[in-house]
Order: structure tokens, then C-alpha cells, then sequence
């Protein structure tokens, strides 16, 4: 009973102070503004996907239909492979304005398409977006800290400090209360919207609540800490401004100096082979090949897909079997160097999840962005996916390719050349009506997991 | 005059007295110059690699073999951006935007590998760049030493007396702005000796000094923002929660706020979309690699009348290259209006953006020093004109090369042997073809030009300041 009235005499003291109302009608102002810019986001992205999913199996078709050997078929048609944001993304957008969440894949060597990125405009993304995890990562400390730095220098400044010990039974539990009336309005301003947003976009009930437990998990963070230094002796003769002075320090060192400091301890830590390095190894690999004799292409590829040792007869000096064989162990030499590179991207990311620990606003930023699915590994999922795909398309053309080409007068794309007809007996168009699509192939890998 | 001078000098003693702004300016001039240090050793580090991978791409070019000249075409050409020298402060879009392309045949390439993309993802809010400790976190230095300065003389009753004693109200805040503002100017001192350092490093003297003046503007703005508040209000802790508020909506919400609506109020579409469009074109062109394509039967004709002969193979050039030039040509335009039109919606998206420069100062000097210093998306779209630019040319002198250079004859039957491949090459001596790439800045004069309007908005921001002090001297007395 004592613990009510307590709570009930604080809220009705804090409602008549007019700078307390007006902060709260700010948060809930900022709080309405980033779930509506992140759905606004999530719905362009999925539009877009629709959009594009569209046009990519019309394109598909009227290539197809021109097409007459399996060769060209495959040289002309991409594909479209995407991720699409999940139900909670509107929350956290985390890094999908950095990694790649669309892309459209051919037969050719994968590691001369892979890095394209269909990135955002450069100059917003450096300006940085206002999502739901910005305010809670970031600015969430900073209305804590405003609120509750005064807590007993205001008394003491008014005058009413002596007064009020001196009512109150117990007095740690006199701020503690009124500490958690504050800090509760300002919970329910952030999360009302937070509420409302997930129940347009129909979030799943779990990550809804992952995400209300990681803000309240943020606000007490900051709530106790700030209740524990304005109740440690150094603060006594300190004014507000100076005691807010000292958590605004801490504040900066969590937010900003720890996690530059991470960047560049993992920047030493983790050894990362340059980018460009893959790209030029695939180039150079795929591009010699045309000088060099068959066997230096045969032989590698052979290494890896033994089931076609018989097929490398070749009966021109071009011949697509041979043309997708280079292209395959271009990836195949570039294959060391692109997964150190993908390593010390995972191997950065997880040091990055340890360093977090060290820093309660980006530890926020990371979960949040897990929760939503759009942090660096839900990125790097992405990539294998596409991978993945990419491998099954490779799949389903070689015996295509291979069955076939004893028979079929080939002819170059990569330089220019008559228009040969292929041998049409050959060539079935029905043949490519099974093409595995990116959106079934993604479905039963899921599926497929979910078993194991 | 000397009433100035003593206030400054009264407020300079206070702050070593009490220590805390003591602190504050020290740590913010250190993190200053550790910033300015590490961002110049990185950048130093960053230029020398890729002008070092920018000569090896080249010379690789060269040295390739005698070759079918449009397997040239296809092995392409990487070019790389340079960073311009006051990106030791402003790297601006630099990490964001990739700073290699590869150029080839038929195709253009994004900008692979931003740093972003390599990096651990920590430094998404903030990073360890002059220009951010100098645009979010100095105002907040400036605000913590400065918040008290006028209310403490009232929460004192000093103010009073002094009045009473006939100091001039405007000679008094005069002191205490000039004291907040060299406490400002000395954690700007390292960006001052790094700009100094561009300077000898080969940036013109007027692009650094401006760059300089807008910073000083700028601590110009936060000092006397700082002042006036604690001049209007009575109590300490009433003019710090203000400010702090302040802080947080003008350096942190409001330039995202800007970003986020730039991207919703103009949505531009995906490259990947418009790339459907640019397909659905070049499909009209016919393909370039197949010179039977009825697309080019006009051609054709013209050539050869223009001969006066009955067939292709009767042409004193080669027709496979005079198609591949003729569609490279066609193709490229259509590519350039596409690209054209990207670029112009990444503009406008970053004009809205920077308009939020005249709610909040931190945009307008964010938008003020990318400019200057060269590290904007307008220099990073030229990059990409000029990127273009080298691949036309040496797309187009490999196809001139294919035409002249080498027989229809031969080029017809290069699969049917070995020998008749190796018979439908031209000489490596042939590569030279391919013109040096080295991306300059933009020249002083355009970038002074197109950073004059956010020049303006700082000069606003400055009149309102002065227009601020009024209303608080006139309120004091």
C-alpha cells in the first residue's frame, strides 16, 4: 500500500512540472517520427522487391525466347536474388544501407558479380538515418541522464531536500520510486509507437518483446547508474549542472570514444586481404584462360567436377562447356582469397559483438539489430544464399551444357562472331522452364534447416 | 575596451580555478589532435596505396599478350580514387561511396568495396574524424564550460553589483563570448595545423583559409548560442538542461532527421530498377557482339555504298568493328542519360538534405566543409564521369583498333583452329591505347562556388546569434 501511494504522489507531483511534460512530448514526437520513417523504408524496400521480381521474370522470359543453345541461354539471363526486410526491420535498419540486399546474378564467375552493391545514396547514409535503435541506442541516455540528474539537487537547490528525508519512511526508496515513475513515462513514450509499429507491420510477438526487454534493459542501465552516482558522497556539493556534467562524460565515452577505440583495436586485430584483390585474382584467372591451352583449364575444373572428365573433347576453339569451365575456376583461384575476406569480415563482426559489452549503447545498436535481422551476419546470410544459388544454377546447366556439347556447333559471345545457329534438335526450351528461382530454391533451404 | 579584456581574462582564471572547464578544453583539444593525426596518417596511407594500385592496374594493361582486341575490351581497367588533401579532415562520403571501379566493355560498374563495408560497424554514429569531433562534439565542450557563465553571476548576485557599478551589459558579454570562443578556437587549433599541412601538401591557400573561416564561424555560432542562453536564463541548471536539449536536437536529431526525410520526400529508385529500363533500350540497339544483327542492317548499307561495294567482307575495314563501335556508342548514351539521371536524384536527395542546414547550424557547416574540402557526392560524381569517360575512350580505340587493325577474314574464322585463333590477334603494342587516370580535386574556384550558399547559412546563423545577444542584453538591463 505504501509502495503505491508513494508511486501515485510522485506522479501527481511530476505531472504539473512543465518541463518534464515537455520532454516526454519530445520523445514521443521522435519516437512517432522513426517508426514512421522505418516503415515508410521497410514498405519502399518490399515494394521495390515486388517491382523487380516482376520485371525480372518478364526480362527472363523475353530472353529467353531468343535464345537458341544452352550456352547463350545461360550468358544472357540473370536472375534476381534478394533479401528482403524482415517484419521487425523498421525498427533497426542496422546495415542493409551498407550490404547489398539485392542483386542480380548470372552464370559468369561469381566473384566478379558478387561485390556490385546497389548502395544508397552515399551523402544520406553519411548523414546517417533516424531509426528506432538511434533513438534508443543513442539518445535514450541522454533523456535518462536529463531527467533524472536533478533528482536530489534539485531539492537541495529548492530548499526541500532536509524536509523530504525527514518524511519519508525509507529514503533510498523515495528516489527509487520516483526515479521509476520517470523513467516508466518515458519507457511507455518511447514504446507506444514502437507497440503500434509492430502491430501494422505484424511483427512476431517474440522479437516485440526481445525489443521492449533491450529498451527497458537500456533505460535501467542508465537509471541505476545515474540513481548510484547522484547518491555517492562526491555529488553532494555539486550542482545539477555539474553532476549531469560528469554522466554526460560517461556518456560520450560509451557512444563515442569506446566504440571508435574497438574500431581501431579490431581494425589491428583482424587481417583483412584488400577487396580489390579477389576481384583482380577472378579477372586475371578468367582472362588468361582464353590464351592458354584447354588442359590448363580442364584440369582444375575436372579437380572439382570429376563426373565430366569425360566430356572435354573440344571440337572448336570455342566451345561453352569450356567457356563456363574457365569462369568456374576463376572462382576456384580467387575461392582462398574471397573466404579469408569473409572471415575477417565475420571475425570483425563477432570481436565487435565483444567489444559492445564494453559500451551499453552499442551493445542496444547490435541487439536490436539482430532482433530485426539486419546486422552484418544477417548480411553475410544473405551472400551465402546468393552463393548458394549461384552453385545450383551451375548445377542445373552442366549436364546441360555438357550432355549436349559434342553435338552442338557453339559459337562466342565474349568476342564477336557470326550468328551460328546452334544445333536446334538439341536445344529444348522446356528443358529451362525448370531453372531453379531464387525465391523457391531460398524456401527449401529454410525448410531443409528446419528439419535438421 | 580594457572592461573586455578584464572579463575575458577573469573568465579564463575561473575556469583554471575550477578545474572541470579546465579538463574539458584540455581532453577536447587532445582528441582533436590524436583525431587529426590518425586521420592524416590514414589518409597519407589510403592515397599512396591506391595511387600505388592505380599504376600496377595500368601496367597490367599494358603488359597483357597480343590479343583479340575486344577480349581487351572484356578484361577491362581499374581505375581508383584518390582522397583530396583536406580529406585529412573531412572524409565526407569518402567511406561510403567505394573507391574503385572497374571499367569494361558494354557495362557500367558501381563503385566496389566502400570502407563501411570492410569496417567493424562501430563507427556508424560516431568516428575518430576531425570534422565530426569538431561539428557534434565541440558544440557540447562548448556548452559544458560556458552554461554558467552569466547565470552563475546571477545565481551569485555578482551581475547585480556590477550593473550597479555601471558596467555596460553588452561590454560584459562581449568578454565572456570572447573567452568561450578562444576556448573553441584553441580545440580548433589541430584542424588549423592539419589545414596548414594540406596547404604545403598542395591544396590551394584560399580553399584551406576558407575552410578554416567557416569552422571559426561555426564556434562562432555554438559560443554565442552557449552565451545567450545562460544570459537569458536565471538558474544554472535551467540554462544547462536548455542547452544540452539544444545539442541533442540541432547536432544529432536534426541532420538525421534531414536524411531520413530526404529519402522519404524523394524516393529514387534503385539502380537495379533502372537498370531493367536501360535493358529494355539496348535490346533496341541490337547486340553489339553479333554484327548479323538486323538492328545494324542500315549501317551496313551506308558503309557500303559508301565503298561502293557488294559485301562486308569486300570493306577495306574490319565491319565486326565498326559494329562494335557503332553499338558501343549507341550503348553509352543510353547508359550516360540513365546515370545522368541517377546522379541528378542523389543530388536532389542531398539538396533536401542540406536544406535542414537552415534549422540547424551543424548541417550547414557539415554541408559547408564537405564542399570545400572536395569529399562531397558532387566530386564523387564526377569520379564517376570521369571513370566513364577513360572506359568510352578505351572501349572505342580497342573497337577502332578491331577495325582497322585486323581482317574480317581473319576475325570471321578465329575458332575454327589453333592456328586461325592465333592468327585473329594484333599486337600488345596496341594497349598503349589505353590514357592515364588520375582524379583531381575540383578546382578551387568551383568548389568556393558551390559551397557559397552554406557559407550563407552559416552567416545566418551568426546574424541570429547577434540578433540572440540583443534580446538577452536588453532583458539583463
Amino acid at each position: 500500500m505504501s509502495a503505491f501511494s508513494n508511486i501515485s504522489r510522485e506522479a501527481r507531483f511530476l505531472v504539473k512540472q512543465r518541463y518534464f511534460l515537455a520532454l516526454l512530448s519530445i520523445v514521443l514526437l521522435l519516437s512517432v517520427f522513426s517508426v514512421w520513417s522505418g516503415i515508410s523504408e521497410t514498405k519502399t524496400q518490399l515494394s521495390t522487391i515486388e517491382r523487380l521480381q516482376e520485371k525480372d521474370d518478364v526480362d527472363r522470359a523475353n530472353v529467353l525466347a531468343k535464345q537458341s543453345d544452352y550456352g547463350s541461354a545461360a550468358y544472357y539471363t540473370f536472375h534476381l536474388t534478394h533479401s528482403a526486410p524482415s517484419a521487425m526491420a523498421f525498427a533497426a535498419m542496422g546495415q542493409r544501407d551498407i550490404y547489398p540486399w539485392k542483386h542480380r546474378i548470372r552464370m559468369l564467375a561469381l566473384e566478379g558479380q558478387i561485390y556490385e552493391t546497389d548502395s544508397d545514396n552515399p551523402e544520406l547514409s553519411f548523414l546517417g538515418r533516424f531509426d528506432f535503435a538511434f533513438l534508443i541506442s543513442v539518445l535514450l541516455p541522454l533523456f535518462v541522464i536529463l531527467l533524472l540528474h536533478d533528482l536530489r539537487s534539485a531539492e537541495r537547490e529548492a530548499g526541500r531536500y532536509d524536509l523530504l528525508i525527514a518524511t519519508a519512511s525509507k529514503q533510498q526508496r523515495l528516489w527509487l520510486s520516483r526515479a521509476s515513475v520517470l523513467c516508466t513515462a518515458l519507457a511507455i513514450a518511447l514504446l507506444l509507437p514502437f507497440v503500434i509499429g509492430a502491430l501494422i507491420m505484424q511483427a512476431p510477438l517474440v522479437s516485440t518483446l526481445q525489443v521492449i526487454a533491450v529498451v527497458l534493459g537500456h533505460i535501467l542501465f542508465w537509471m541505476l547508474l545515474t540513481l548510484w552516482f547522484t547518491s555517492s558522497k562526491v555529488t553532494v556539493k555539486q550542482s545539477s549542472a555539474q553532476i549531469a556534467s560528469v554522466l554526460l562524460a560517461v556518456w560520450l565515452g560509451v557512444t563515442v570514444l569506446v566504440p571508435v577505440a574497438s574500431d581501431i583495436a579490431i581494425d589491428e586485430m583482424v587481417q583483412s586481404p584488400n577487396g580489390g584483390e579477389i576481384v583482380l585474382t577472378q579477372r586475371e584467372a578468367v582472362n588468361d584462360a582464353w590464351d592458354l591451352p584447354f588442359a590448363e583449364t580442364w584440369e582444375p575444373f575436372i579437380a572439382t567436377h570429376p563426373q565430366w572428365k569425360n566430356y572435354t573433347e573440344m571440337n572448336s576453339q570455342f566451345e561453352w562447356k569450356w567457356y563456363y569451365a574457365f569462369q568456374q575456376v576463376g572462382d576456384q583461384k580467387a575461392a582462398a582469397i574471397s573466404t579469408a575476406y569473409r572471415e575477417a569480415t565475420f571475425e570483425k563482426n563477432t570481436l565487435a559483438g565483444r567489444f559492445a559489452f564494453l559500451s551499453p549503447p552499442m551493445l542496444a545498436q547490435k541487439l536490436l539489430s539482430s532482433i530485426a535481422e539486419t546486422d552484418t551476419l544477417a548480411a553475410m546470410k544473405y551472400e551465402q544464399e546468393v552463393r548458394d544459388y549461384h552453385q545450383a544454377l551451375r548445377q542445373f546447366y552442366y549436364p546441360l551444357l555438357f550432355g549436349n556439347a559434342n553435338r552442338t556447333e557453339t559459337q562466342s559471345n565474349q568476342t564477336i562472331n557470326n550468328k551460328t545457329t546452334g544445333n536446334k534438335a538439341a536445344f529444348d526450351p522446356k528443358a529451362l522452364s525448370k531453372l531453379p528461382k531464387f525465391t523457391t530454391f531460398k524456401n527449401t533451404i529454410d525448410s531443409s534447416k528446419e528439419n535438421i | 575596451m580594457s572592461v573586455i579584456k578584464q572579463v575575458t581574462r577573469d573568465e579564463w582564471r575561473f575556469w583554471h580555478r575550477t578545474k572541470l572547464a579546465a579538463t574539458i578544453i584540455i581532453i577536447g583539444t587532445l582528441l582533436t589532435l590524436v583525431s587529426a593525426v590518425v586521420n592524416t596518417l590514414e589518409m597519407q596511407h589510403a592515397s599512396h596505396e591506391r595511387e600505388h594500385l592505380q599504376q600496377s592496374a595500368q601496367a597490367q594493361f599494358l603488359e597483357q599478350p597480343d590479343r583479340h582486341p575486344h577480349r581487351m575490351v572484356h578484361y577491362g581497367h581499374y581505375v581508383f580514387r584518390t582522397p583530396s588533401a583536406l580529406s585529412i579532415i573531412e572524409p565526407g562520403v569518402d567511406a561510403f561511396t567505394g573507391t574503385s571501379i572497374f571499367l569494361e566493355g558494354h557495362k557500367q560498374n558501381t563503385a566496389m568495396f566502400s570502407d563501411q563495408r570492410q569496417a567493424s560497424g562501430m563507427t556508424r554514429f560516431s568516428s575518430l574524424t576531425p570534422s565530426f569531433l569538431l561539428q557534434v562534439l565541440v558544440p557540447l565542450f562548448i556548452i559544458l564550460i560556458g552554461y554558467a557563465s552569466v547565470t552563475r553571476e546571477k545565481e551569485a548576485g555578482t551581475l547585480n553589483i556590477m550593473i550597479t557599478q555601471g558596467i555596460n551589459v553588452w561590454h560584459l558579454l562581449l568578454g565572456k563570448y570572447f573567452a568561450l570562443v578562444s576556448s573553441g578556437l584553441l580545440m580548433l587549433l589541430p584542424l588549423i595545423i592539419a589545414a596548414i599541412w594540406a596547404s604545403i601538401k598542395g591544396e590551394s591557400a584560399l580553399i584551406t583559409s576558407s575552410f578554416v573561416a567557416g569552422y571559426i564561424l561555426y564556434i562562432l555560432v555554438w559560443s554565442g548560442i552557449v552565451l545567450a542562453v545562460s544570459a537569458i536564463n536565471k538558474k544554472n541548471s535551467a540554462s544547462f538542461a536548455i542547452l544540452v536539449s539544444l545539442w541533442i536536437v540541432l547536432c544529432i536529431l536534426l541532420p538525421r532527421i534531414g536524411s531520413s526525410s530526404a529519402a522519404a520526400i524523394a524516393p529514387s529508385p534503385s539502380k537495379l530498377e533502372a537498370d531493367f529500363a536501360v535493358k529494355e533500350e539496348l535490346r533496341k540497339l541490337g547486340d553489339g557482339h553479333d554484327a548479323a544483327d538486323p538492328a545494324f542492317e542500315q549501317l551496313k548499307k551506308n558503309l557500303l555504298t559508301k565503298y561502293n561495294v557488294d559485301k562486308v567482307e569486300d570493306l577495306p575495314i574490319n565491319f565486326r568493328g565498326t559494329v562494335a563501335q557503332y553499338s558501343e556508342k549507341k550503348l553509352t548514351e543510353i547508359l550516360n542519360q540513365f546515370a545522368e539521371k541517377r546522379m541528378q536524384e542523389e543530388l536532389e536527395q542531398a539538396h533536401i538534405a542540406r536544406q535542414f542546414g537552415w534549422v540547424t547550424p551543424t548541417t550547414a557547416i557539415r554541408s559547408f566543409s564537405m564542399l570545400v574540402a572536395g569529399t562531397s557526392l558532387e566530386t564523387h560524381h564526377r569520379f564517376l564521369r570521369e571513370a566513364e569517360k577513360l572506359r568510352f575512350d578505351f572501349v572505342q580505340s580497342l573497337n577502332k583498333v578491331h577495325q582497322d587493325n585486323l581482317s574480317y577474314e581473319a576475325d570471321a574464322n578465329r575458332n575454327k583452329n589453333a592456328d586461325a585463333t592465333k592468327a585473329a590477334r594484333v599486337d600488345a603494342a596496341n594497349w598503349q591505347v589505353l590514357s592515364e587516370f588520375s582524379f583531381k580535386p575540383d578546382t578551387a574556384q568551383t568548389r568556393l562556388f558551390r559551397s557559397a550558399i552554406y557559407a550563407v547559412q552559416l552567416f545566418f546563423w551568426f546574424g541570429l546569434i547577434v540578433l540572440l545577444l540583443r534580446f538577452a542584453v536588453r532583458r539583463i538591463s
